[in-house]
């Protein structure tokens, strides 16, 4: 049977149930890279130029810790998800990128998904060309694919309805058991977390900041628990029209959680992130606007612990204080 | 209504003459210094990139000389350029400055949109007398870019280092006043010949250095310290591989006939990156494979945190078939004394590995 290696890295986090359900539906059979340690980070980091952003990285480890582990590693170009708004660099040329500096690497299976430019048609094509390896019979990629994305929307409103995050759905569609996170005591304050999924939930490279942030007695919301007409509508009230594919993740977080009810706001940025080394800016400017508490914290692979649970604390603190001159005035 | 535009090069040359042929005054900022970057750099996002600092530094200095309408081109890219004229438009605001911001979508537009931008500005000038300065804007652009090509071989061999620079400084003057196509094409020859009458010296073979990378960093000397002036007065030749006279030659009229200056290059770069990955990664690629055999070694120039740059590094060693590449990377914390002594050491590796060559070919040959 052939083995599809998925790295446990970037992307995995949003779409992993989707990919794979279709390359099981294909007869393939699914790994992942165990998730990030020190040893993949370091591994990764020795590839690239120091310049590259702390995520890719990582996802250059996972796809080391693969080698030998399958016949393919699943390393896909997603240009564009929606018209005019494009992904960064990094994504359009990751599977370039592999190519180039994991050269002992699997042969990958690197589709090109260019909704803007392409269209829908293009993106049929896309996905049919990728299950060829697998099938000629159309119709089975059809229903992979169908299957596929019936499992991504089951995914997805599980975290839009249920108030859940992405790696507590993950969890729970993997092994069937809900996590620990859930049931979670009455808190103190709420806090929006934004960033990419890949940042906010790769436990490693952000020191387990969740887990952090509830153990200070915080109710945590993040961006997959706001509905997408939520989202586009903070996109649009922050910047307009999105320039970047998973802005909303960012921007539409921010802009939303900005004017919700949360009594803080904490982004968690990769350093050397283009898209949103400007958008953050945004943000932080319209935080000030509705003076709402808001901390931006870059992280990279030197990111010394003591120094971010310092900050995560003082922030907390200074919420409490804030809550209680409130409540007095 | 005072039009300003952030620099890059000396394409506010062209730019001035463009509005001033359509009677719009144009505010043209100090050139670009450290204190244009200070300024800039203060008040953007840390980690942005520099044209970013610059262009808003630009901005910045422009309206404290009474600007009042500035223009930047704008649209969907796929790198942060895009995205500049919306972030640096609200950092400016809450400075409090008042203007109009006014972006073109120069990628889409074309030709038209320009002319019609410039109409807008104009007050609705005739389209005839748009087009026509637009014509005569593009003319001393590209006398600009001739006489740098030919100010690019004569800095190698100079006897007196600078006395090129100097001829090319009156030249630009000449070229800023000159009110007629003919004066221009006067002024042309006249500076054409007194750059071939300084006076050589020294090696009659200099080794060929090319330039690439980030098309702002590559074409705004203050950005990269200079470096072709540096490359110059070390001896080597520099050919610089992006010229803004041929990009908008192909941006504003052959492209809309399906015709791409940079088929070529990304066909040289397919074999190790097959995608556009945004801003000029994919030249960057492509121009090391495609001038593997004319150049002697390549200076790849990238503004710090630029993705697309970033990506091109990535895949430099992967290429097998290469000439010596230097990345260098373009920030405010720029330090002269450490890229000079990087790029002393390139051109004498060059030389080296020439003479080198020129042996093995001498062996060869009984």
């Amino acid at each position: 049977m052939t083995t599809v290696g998925i790295p446990q890295a970037l992307l995995y986090y949003q779409y992993y149930p989707m990919w794979k359900t279709f390359f099981q539906h294909l007869g393939a059979q699914v790994v992942t890279s165990p998730p990030t340690t020190r040893g993949t980070v370091t591994s990764g980091s020795a590839r690239v130029v120091a310049e590259t952003c702390l995520p890719v990285k990582v996802f250059c480890g996972h796809v080391i810790s693969l080698v030998g582990k399958c016949d393919y590693v699943f390393v896909p170009s997603i240009r564009s998800i929606e018209r005019d708004a494009y992904n960064c660099s990094k994504f359009l040329g990751l599977p370039d990128v592999v190519k180039a500096v994991v050269p002992e690497c699997p042969p990958l299976l690197d589709p090109d998904i260019d909704i803007s430019k392409e269209g829908k048609r293009g993106f049929y094509l896309a996905i049919y060309a990728l299950a060829r390896r697998f099938t000629w019979n159309p119709l089975k990629v059809k229903e992979a694919a169908e299957a596929a994305w019936q499992c991504h929307m089951r995914f997805q409103s599980q975290t839009r309805e249920e108030g859940i995050t992405l790696s507590c759905a993950l969890s729970r569609m993997e092994d069937g058991m809900p996590s620990d996170e859930e049931g979670v005591n009455p808190s103190s304050a709420t806090i929006a977390l934004i960033g990419h999924p890949y940042v906010l939930y790769d436990e490693y490279i952000n020191h387990r900041f969740l887990q952090r942030l509830r153990q200070l007695g915080a109710q945590v919301v993040t961006p997959e628990m706001a509905q997408i007409q939520e989202l586009d509508r903070g996109v649009t009230r922050l910047i307009g029209k999105p320039y970047w594919t998973y802005e909303d993740e960012v921007t539409g977080a921010g802009g939303h959680y900005l004017d919700s009810q949360v009594d803080g706001v904490i982004a968690i940025i990769a350093f050397g992130c283009g898209p949103d080394s400007v958008m953050i800016d945004v943000v932080k400017r319209y935080a000030q606007r509705v003076s709402k508490p808001f901390m931006a914290i870059t992280i990279d692979e030197h990111t010394a612990e003591a120094g971010l649970v310092t900050r995560l604390e003082a922030f907390m603190d200074m919420l409490r204080r804030r809550q209680g001159w409130e409540g007095k005035a | 209504m005072k039009v300003a535009m952030p620099h890059m090069g000396h394409i506010y040359v062209p730019l001035r003459t463009l509005f001033r042929e359509v009677g719009v005054e144009m505010v043209v900022p100090p050139l670009n210094s450290r204190r244009t970057l200070t300024l800039g750099a203060k008040h953007s996002p840390e980690f942005v990139c520099i044209p970013f600092k610059l262009t808003l530094g630009n901005f910045i200095e422009a309206l404290e000389m009474g600007a009042d309408t500035l223009v930047m081109a704008a649209g969907p890219g796929l790198c942060r350029f895009g995205y500049y004229a919306k972030i640096q438009e609200r950092i400016l605001r809450d400075q409090g400055y008042h203007f109009e911001m006014v972006t073109t979508e120069l990628f889409e537009s074309k030709l038209m949109g320009v002319a019609n931008l410039v109409k807008r500005l104009s007050n609705g000038a005739p389209t005839q007398k748009v087009l026509a300065a637009i014509r005569f804007g593009l003319a001393k652009l590209g006398t600009l870019d001739e006489l740098e090509r030919v100010l690019h071989q004569v800095r190698a061999t100079e006897a007196e280092k600078g006395s090129a620079d100097q001829v090319f400084q009156q030249a630009l003057a000449a070229i800023d006043g000159a009110d007629s196509r003919a004066a221009l094409k006067e002024i042309k020859n006249r500076y054409l010949m007194k750059l071939q009458q300084v006076e050589r010296d020294g090696e009659t073979e200099p080794v060929v250095v090319g330039i690439t990378g980030e098309f702002y960093v590559v074409l705004e000397p203050f950005s990269n310290m200079d470096l072709e002036r540096e490359l110059g007065r070390l001896g080597a030749e520099v050919r610089r591989t992006t010229f803004v006279s041929e990009w908008m030659k192909f941006s504003l009229f052959l492209n809309a006939f399906g015709l791409s200056e940079k088929d070529r290059i990304h066909q040289a770069a397919a074999p190790y990156l097959r995608r556009d990955v945004g801003g000029d990664g994919w030249e960057s690629v492509g121009d090391i494979i495609l001038h593997s055999h004319d150049y002697d070694g390549l200076i790849h120039v990238a503004p710090f945190t630029c993705g697309p740059e970033i990506i091109a590094q990535n895949i430099f060693p992967a290429i097998k078939t290469r000439i010596p590449v230097l990345t260098v990377i373009c920030d405010e914390q720029m330090g002269r004394a450490g890229m000079l002594t990087r790029l002393e050491a390139f051109v004498e590796l060059l030389r080296r590995r020439r003479a080198r060559k020129g042996l093995a070919v001498a062996a060869l040959v009984p």
